[in-house]
């Protein structure tokens, strides 16, 4: 797990961390799917969605990616178990596979309103890629 | 507390201009001592900032439960001019209309026996929490006629009691909703979520009122000491929050747009009248209206249950009140501040974690509560007392009509669950005769009582703030938690 939640008295605050940008997107996915069903087995893929998203800056991209992993969540019920994506300036286009949600197997986290951009840093740093984004609970 | 803010009164502070540049009003909030020492710096910058809004009227206000939000902070309340004044989502917030509702019973504790069952037969009954699936089949075309009508839509599909309409706020639907604006994206989150609790800090709880404290109101609102009560919290679930994501991206290019300065990109916004406000303003209105018919569903639904397993009339479940939290809305008010003091002027009134308060008089309020002034719902947390109260003229004078919402958290998720288990909480309440259900441990730990501030010491300055006077209180007995 390269995400951890951080100090927030109402929403839930996420620091992720990679070494690459593609697996930060990854990750921030994950981040947040753990938020809304706690922790889960990644089981094999069942079914898979394209996803794609772009902003005028890094912070943008990252709100827009998690929007449409969220909206996957709620429309499809999918539950993610991996990504395939690739990376272009501040542009992030692949797919999302996972399993469909299942109350007996997913059911220990709580509902994301939305991806804020309340306090968003994203930076590159000597390991690799960092982002700092809270999800509106 | 910061040493620029001013204690002018027992409740009352301000955080004066120039507080951070570019203030155009003061700020105000209102707050017990006890209750301001824990008051974080990032919510008084929150509502500084939002006193920089192009128009503003009079103060930017926060209620006794203000704490860091987005853009406003919670319990934040601010009035726009309707010429020079803007509309921003940060003064709604993701959850639009999320509201509460009460709903009397002719039950008191002796006809429940065995709470711990009503409470596992209603987690059954009502959707809750994270993937749950809506009862309700809706078409576009029904989705369609939920965003425009709201509580009515949802009594016409069966789903309640006429009476129950012009007990919600805006009668369950306000004027200007304009569906051409609510996203693709956004209906299809909202066609299978329609009558679902959702999660968070939303819940359905079982109360018995108490304690009366102004008998004549009581009275008039249909409540009485040892009647059974169901609250119901929750709002415009996944349309809401999308209508919330979409016009966020559209609104923040406005304020280029329009030059608008902002100290804070959260705060993005339009003028009111240009095109991406009133755009904002459809989706948002369309939005409120969804949250309505959601808890009418819900409404409805638990009144089943009760018909079924007590074998009483679905008629002797009225709706008490039903008031939103997040919306921004057109109303009239005295602007006693500026250069049109007093005057009576149509503004655009941002209750972001608050509660609109009507006091008596005001024609928006249904005809047999009028004198009384309108039902204000702040509910507790779990463990804590939920209240009643009535509206007030201080409420018209002081903050266009508002109070606050509820207790305000004070601590993180993530902290209480290093210091607690949901088990741990889930016996504690127990020990005090309150049974919880939730659709997993984590919930209820973060959730906790003692997360919140007390709601009882919150609603005394409510009370003594002269912006909503008590009625009643309500006991919990047991809660479901999204």
């Amino acid at each position: 797990m390269t995400f951890e939640e951080l100090e927030h008295t109402a929403d839930v605050r996420m620091k992720i961390t990679a070494p690459t940008l593609a697996e930060l997107y990854a990750e921030s996915g994950f981040a947040l799917a753990a938020t809304l069903y706690g922790e889960y087995s990644r089981e094999k893929a069942e079914v898979s969605f394209p996803i794609e998203a772009e902003g005028k800056d890094a912070e943008e991209t990252f709100v827009n990616f998690l929007s449409e992993l969220l909206f996957l969540t709620e429309v499809e019920y999918l539950v993610p178990t991996s990504f395939d994506l690739v990376v272009c300036n501040t542009t992030v286009s692949g797919n999302v596979s996972g399993i469909l949600f299942d109350r007996k197997k997913h059911a220990g986290g709580i509902g994301v309103k939305g991806i804020s951009y309340s306090g968003i840093s994203f930076e590159k740093n000597a390991h690799g890629y960092e982002l700092i984004i809270i999800f509106d609970i | 507390m910061n040493e620029k803010i001013q204690h002018i009164a027992a409740t009352e502070w301000e955080i004066p201009t120039g507080f951070v540049p570019g203030m155009r009003v003061p700020g105000r909030f209102f707050l017990s001592e006890s209750l301001a020492k824990g008051l974080e710096e990032g919510a008084l910058t929150q509502l500084a900032n939002v006193a920089t809004l192009p128009g503003i009227l009079c103060n930017s206000l926060g209620m006794p439960d203000i704490h860091w939000g987005y853009g406003f902070p919670i319990g934040g309340v601010a009035a726009f001019d309707e010429k020079t004044g803007i509309i921003s989502p940060g003064g709604v917030g993701f959850d639009i209309n999320c509201g509460v509702r009460m709903i009397t019973t002719p039950l008191t504790l002796a006809d429940i026996p065995d709470m711990k069952g009503l409470i596992e037969d209603l987690f059954e009954t009502v959707p809750t929490g994270v993937g749950s699936k809506s009862p309700v089949r809706l078409s576009q075309n029904d989705l369609s006629s939920m965003l425009l009508d709201g509580a009515k839509n949802a009594v016409e599909l069966g789903y309640g009691m006429k009476s129950d309409i012009s007990r919600c706020e805006e009668n369950g639907a306000m004027p200007g909703a304009d569906i051409e604006f609510v996203s693709k994206k956004a209906r299809q989150r909202g066609v299978p979520q329609c009558g679902t609790l959702g999660s968070g800090n939303h819940f359905l709880e079982v109360q018995v009122i108490d304690e009366i404290e102004d008998a004549a109101t009581a009275k008039t609102f249909g409540v009485a000491e040892g009647q059974i009560c169901v609250m119901i919290h929750c709002g415009s679930r996944g349309l809401g929050h999308q209508v919330c994501t979409d016009h966020l991206q559209v609104l923040e290019e406005a304020t280029k747009k329009y030059r608008i300065t902002l100290p804070d990109r959260q705060l993005a916004c339009a003028p009111l009248h240009s095109p991406e406000g009133e755009a904002y303003f459809g989706a948002m209105a369309a939005s409120a209206n969804y949250a309505w018919a959601n808890r009418q569903v819900i409404t409805h639904l638990v009144r089943e249950l009760f018909v079924k397993k007590f074998k009483i009339a679905y008629e002797e479940m009225p709706l008490v009140y039903d008031v939103a939290h997040n919306v921004a809305k057109w109303e009239e008010h005295d602007v006693a501040c500026g250069h049109n003091g007093g005057q009576r002027r149509r503004v655009c009134v941002h209750r972001k974690g608050a509660t609109r308060a009507f006091g008596p008089g005001r024609k928006e309020i249904v005809q047999e509560f009028r004198d009384a002034g309108q039902p204000v719902i702040i509910p507790g947390s779990m463990g804590t007392s939920s209240y009643l109260l009535a509206g007030t003229a201080g409420a018209m004078e002081k903050t266009f009509g508002s109070t606050c919402h509820g207790a305000g958290r004070v601590q993180s998720r993530s902290s209480a669950k290093k210091q607690l288990t949901g088990e741990m909480v889930a016996s504690d309440l127990a020990r005090r005769g309150i049974i919880v259900r939730a659709p997993n441990a984590a919930t209820i730990a973060e959730e906790a009582p003692d997360v919140y501030k007390p709601s009882s010491e919150v609603v005394q300055v409510v009370h003594d703030a002269g912006i909503s006077r008590i009625v009643a209180r309500f006991r919990p007995l047991g809660v479901i938690k999204g």
